[in-house]
């Protein structure tokens, strides 16, 4: 039992890496900032070393939200399993949808699922769900949207050079935007790994600990950080292509200073929070930060309804991870029949995503169009702007694939 | 409720992106004016433009040594 919960443990790690790649490197590569490949390169390799820089142990993974220790319950290697399955099966769906969502809330959903089924709806903590994961979800995207939106006003406002003559537009030079972009897309990357692989390895402790392998109140071992390390940086290497594509070219497209401005917000809202003690999630701040600043530049939509079927996501992420959960969790308590059932369960549904997924790839070659029409502001040739504008929205009008 | 959390997680957020945003495009928009043919920009105003980058690139290494846990502790 232990060695399959470790197991599923790190392919959640993957999972959250290569679901959450999107959020630092989507808007690089949109922009042409950074070559796709070379962008999950560099993120893996970020998040690998971010893994390794912040050893503290992860607070009790489920935060208080489940009742544990003296006067509450036990959490068994057995409801680890089943919200971990959860968790895993909920990571997979929304990736192949190509929604961005939270891991940790899918983490969530799936333990509070399970503990519910596995022991008792008593065990959770309401007031502390409430203001742990609620209200962030709502927050987050609403802060790093406001901040990215001001951000990009200000970006445009101090760039925008006109003659004072003839009142034409002046050379402005925002490709150098892109430079930026990749500074502050590794800085996004890198607290990512130092947040979401300490998930993984708090989870693994607390396994060996319960299977009394290892010392309560204890680190985590050095083979567990470097597991947990190099599974989040190859699942960020995989690349969740899918989502690289809602985020960076669904939801709005993205010009580099916008890019630069969105990703400003998305790192400063990480490093604030992770900081000052109001956990955001970084998917959701990545995403709002997208949206406000799509709102900010002039002469963009937003795609309001690829906003709210990614919200629609976010809603559902609790609930559906918790069923996932709890179901396992049922599976479970009838003995080893049942896990084994709920393992061949789960890799059959995992393996079956898998191959839905190869009958529309999307992979670094066409996650994005890199916007051609950057170039030709650049060059500030009229027609070539014109066309490309028109291009563009020929583009959008006649969505292709099924992604969009 | 943590409202007082919600409330300084936010404000830290806006000044640190407005920080690092206005720095950054102040450095292009100097970048664009040293860079212009027509009339011959001071060479201060380059300087003042690695200046700029400089500033925003300390901004972000604050960053870094409050994620790093090994030197913020």
């Amino acid at each position: 039992m232990v060695a399959l919960v470790i197991a599923l443990a790190l392919f959640f790690d993957f999972t959250n890496g290569f679901h959450d790649t999107a959020n630092a490197m989507a808007t690089p590569i949109a922009t042409g900032a950074i070559k796709p490949k070379t962008a999950v390169a560099l993120a893996a390799a970020l998040n690998l070393v971010g893994a390794f820089l912040s050893t503290e142990v992860a607070k009790t993974v489920s935060g208080g939200i489940i009742r544990e220790g003296s006067g509450g319950v036990q959490i068994t290697p057995d409801i680890i399993f089943a919200g971990l399955m959860g968790a895993i099966l909920w990571n997979m769906i929304t990736w192949l949808k190509g929604l961005p969502s939270s891991s940790s809330h899918a983490l969530f959903g799936g333990l509070i699922g399970a503990a519910i089924a596995g022991i008792g709806f008593h065990t959770v903590n309401l007031e502390t769900l409430l203001q742990k994961v609620i209200l962030p979800a709502v927050f987050a995207p609403v802060i790093a949207g406001l901040v990215a939106y001001v951000c990009t006003r200000i970006a445009y406002a101090l760039t925008s050079r006109h003659d004072p003559e003839t009142g034409s537009k002046l050379t402005q030079k925002r490709g150098g935007f892109r430079t930026g972009q990749i500074f502050t897309s590794s800085l996004v990357a890198l607290a990512h790994g130092t947040n979401d692989a300490q998930k993984t390895m708090g989870i693994i402790t607390l396994v060996l600990i319960a299977a009394g392998t290892q010392d309560p109140g204890s680190g985590p071992q050095l083979w567990v950080i470097t597991a947990c390390a190099l599974a989040i940086a190859i699942g960020t290497y995989a690349g969740g292509w899918r989502i690289i594509r809602t985020m960076g070219a669904g939801l709005t497209e993205v010009k580099p200073a916008q890019g630069f401005a969105a990703e400003s917000s998305t790192a400063s809202a990480i490093l604030a929070s992770s900081h000052l003690g109001f956990a955001l999630s970084t998917t959701q701040v990545a995403s709002g930060s997208v949206i406000g600043s799509g709102m900010g530049r002039r002469g963009t939509t937003v795609r309001w309804g690829m906003v709210g079927r990614i919200a629609l996501g976010w809603l559902f992420t609790l609930p559906a991870a918790g069923i996932v959960g709890a179901l396992t969790a049922l599976l479970v308590k009838t003995g080893v029949v049942g896990v084994v059932i709920a393992a061949v369960a789960g890799t059959a549904a995992v393996l079956y995503m898998f191959l839905v997924s190869r009958k529309s790839q999307v992979g670094h070659h066409n996650a994005v169009e890199v916007e051609e029409a950057g170039q030709a502001v650049r060059f500030a040739k009229k027609k070539a702007l014109a066309r490309a504008r028109a291009a563009e929205r020929a583009r959008n009008n006649n969505p292709k694939g099924p992604q969009r | 409720m943590k409202w007082l959390e919600l409330v300084t997680v936010a404000g830290a957020t806006l000044i640190a992106a407005v920080t690092v945003v206005v720095l950054y495009s102040l450095g292009v928009r100097l970048t664009a004016i040293a860079g212009d043919r027509q009339v011959a920009a001071p060479v201060w105003v380059k300087y003042l433009s690695y200046i700029c980058f400089g500033l925003c690139g300390v901004a972000v290494l604050f960053g870094l040594y409050l994620i790093i846990p090994y030197f913020s502790g």
